[in-house]
């Protein structure tokens, strides 16, 4: 859909880049406006909501409008925030929300029955919002009308992102590269790749995936579920990067810049990493304008493991309007917080103190008038070393189990230096630290599909069999 | 760089999301070999198109 019609490549990217590339720089803006109105006017009313989800595009209008009142610190900017979420939450999470506000009732009178999703709301909305949160701040200019309505009505990013920047965004748009060659070579290049990932990837596994229900989980063994649900995970990045692939492909085309969405994400070696290449802008938006803004990294410890979990919720509600959704961004907080937890040495001083707990039991079961005990871990390691962080050594880790690469993030690697590349681990050689960090990452990230594929009780039902048999 | 490296960046530049090849990689933007590329990629595309489907990240 969308961008696997012919009408999406003849009808719409090809004359509309062509004409971007010939016609005055200051009609560039409105070539763009204009195209991105048929755009969601014509995908609008045959494969999404009809006419009255076409009639949505007055919210591009409203936006339009209210965005020339932007201020730094005034108050249309909090209005047009405040306006977008309330679009967002009255279109997707309307009959979501009311459904549980209303469940002591057993109905719902508040349903929407005739509910629909404008299309790329999800993504339009948070574009507006950065928009409103960046002039408000004081970050991003004003920009012409007809540059702004360029960015909101830009056809090959309004429906799945990537979601982009005004700031980025309007440089573009004011000086287009003109290597026409090169970029009708790259944007072409992608586009096929993207529809090759799409049609020969994507859609293939989706073939071999969509079977799965209770009673194909009720008979399968657990090692088909697991090949199931890892058949999922890379279903998922290939249909959404060969959209992104497209999408940034056909910007190539008009000699527009548009970020990157993924960088080889399930090759990542903990899932920070992960999160720093998949959905790359959604996951930058939510760092700058929900994750920062709530304090970041700053602060006590369990506030910072509050901000993440929060923003990884607020991820997996927006993924959805469903406790699966819900369950999923907790999935992903909890793996975030607990490599946050591993990044700062709380793993290392928690294992020394079940270490010397688990010594302590065995001395007094063994003779309760022996010496002090000693640790196993410090036997076992034939080194000690310190922490990364001055003043919190790990007294006794063994190597392995605090090497580089489990622990340390790109960001603190930068931070800290290169790492040490002395020698391996007499239990653990490097490559193999490595190749366990990156197969716990993949694992653990790929459990968290099962929330996205199927409902809570399904996905309950389903660990259940991975686990317990 | 390192063999893994030249792979990602290789796959990179044939996948058109890196502006230059690898060193070594001896397929300048201008090479008409891009058209057997491009070929390739088509002939995929055509076997295996219609299937279904639409895009998950659409209107979930």
């Amino acid at each position: 859909m969308v961008f696997n019609t012919f009408a999406y490549f003849f009808v719409f990217l090809i004359p509309a880049a062509l004409l971007f590339r010939l016609v005055r720089s200051e009609l560039r803006p409105w070539v763009c406006a204009v195209s991105g109105v048929a755009f969601f006017v014509y995908f609008s009313v045959t494969a999404q909501a009809g006419w009255v989800g076409a009639a949505c595009v007055i919210l591009f209008v409203w936006e339009s409008l209210v965005s020339r009142l932007y201020r730094t610190w005034s108050g249309w900017c909090l209005l047009g925030v405040g306006v977008s979420l309330g679009v967002l939450a009255g279109f997707k999470y309307w009959n979501f929300v009311t459904h549980w506000l209303t469940a002591p009732l057993g109905t719902n009178p508040l349903v929407w029955p005739g509910a629909f999703l404008p299309l790329g709301v999800s993504f339009f909305t948070f574009e507006f919002m950065h928009y409103a949160i960046d002039r408000y701040r004081g970050r991003a200019e004003r920009g012409r009308l007809g540059e702004y309505l360029a960015f909101i009505f830009f056809f090959p990013t309004m429906v799945a992102g990537p979601i982009k920047r005004f700031q980025e965004f309007v440089p573009c748009l004011r000086a287009p590269s003109t290597a026409w060659a090169a970029d009708w070579n790259r944007g072409t290049t992608r586009i096929l790749v993207g529809l090759v990932k799409k049609f020969a990837v994507a859609d293939v596994l989706t073939n071999l995936t969509v079977h799965l229900n209770r009673a194909d989980i009720a008979r399968a063994d657990r090692w088909a579920l697991l090949l199931w649900l890892f058949a999922y995970g890379w279903k998922i990045y290939f249909d959404f990067s060969a959209y992104s692939d497209i999408a940034i492909g056909s910007g190539r085309l008009f000699g527009i810049a548009i970020p990157e969405n993924f960088d080889w994400p399930y090759f990542r070696r903990n899932v920070a990493e992960f999160w720093r290449h998949w959905h790359i802008s959604l996951y930058r938006w939510l760092v700058d304008y929900v994750f920062i803004p709530l304090g970041g990294s700053r602060g006590a410890v369990p506030a910072v493991c509050g901000n993440i979990m929060l923003v990884m919720l607020l991820s997996g509600i927006w993924h959805g309007a469903g406790l699966n959704f819900v369950l999923w961004g907790a999935w992903h907080g909890t793996l975030l917080v607990m490599h946050r937890l591993w990044s700062l040495g709380w793993s290392g001083r928690a294992l020394q103190r079940a270490d010397r707990a688990a010594a302590i039991l065995v001395r007094h079961a063994a003779s309760p008038r022996a010496a002090p005990p000693v640790p196993f871990l410090a036997r076992v390691g034939p080194e000690r070393v310190t922490s990364r962080r001055a003043g919190a050594p790990y007294r006794d880790t063994p190597a392995f189990l605090r090497r580089e690469p489990l622990a340390l993030s790109r960001v603190e690697r930068s931070r800290t230096g290169p790492a040490d590349r002395s020698g391996d681990s007499a239990f653990c050689p490097r490559w193999l630290g490595r190749g366990t960090a990156w197969l716990l990452t993949y694992v653990a990230v790929n459990l968290g599909w099962a929330f996205f594929a199927m409902n809570t009780e399904t996905a309950l039902f389903f660990f259940r069999r991975l686990f317990l048999g | 760089m390192g063999l893994l490296s030249w792979l990602k960046h290789a796959a990179d530049y044939l996948g058109g999301s890196r502006a230059g090849p690898p060193p070594g990689l001896p397929l300048p933007l201008a090479s008409p070999a891009w058209g057997l590329w491009w070929g390739l990629l088509a002939a995929l595309i055509a076997l295996f198109c219609g299937q279904s489907s639409k895009f998950i990240y659409i209107d979930f």
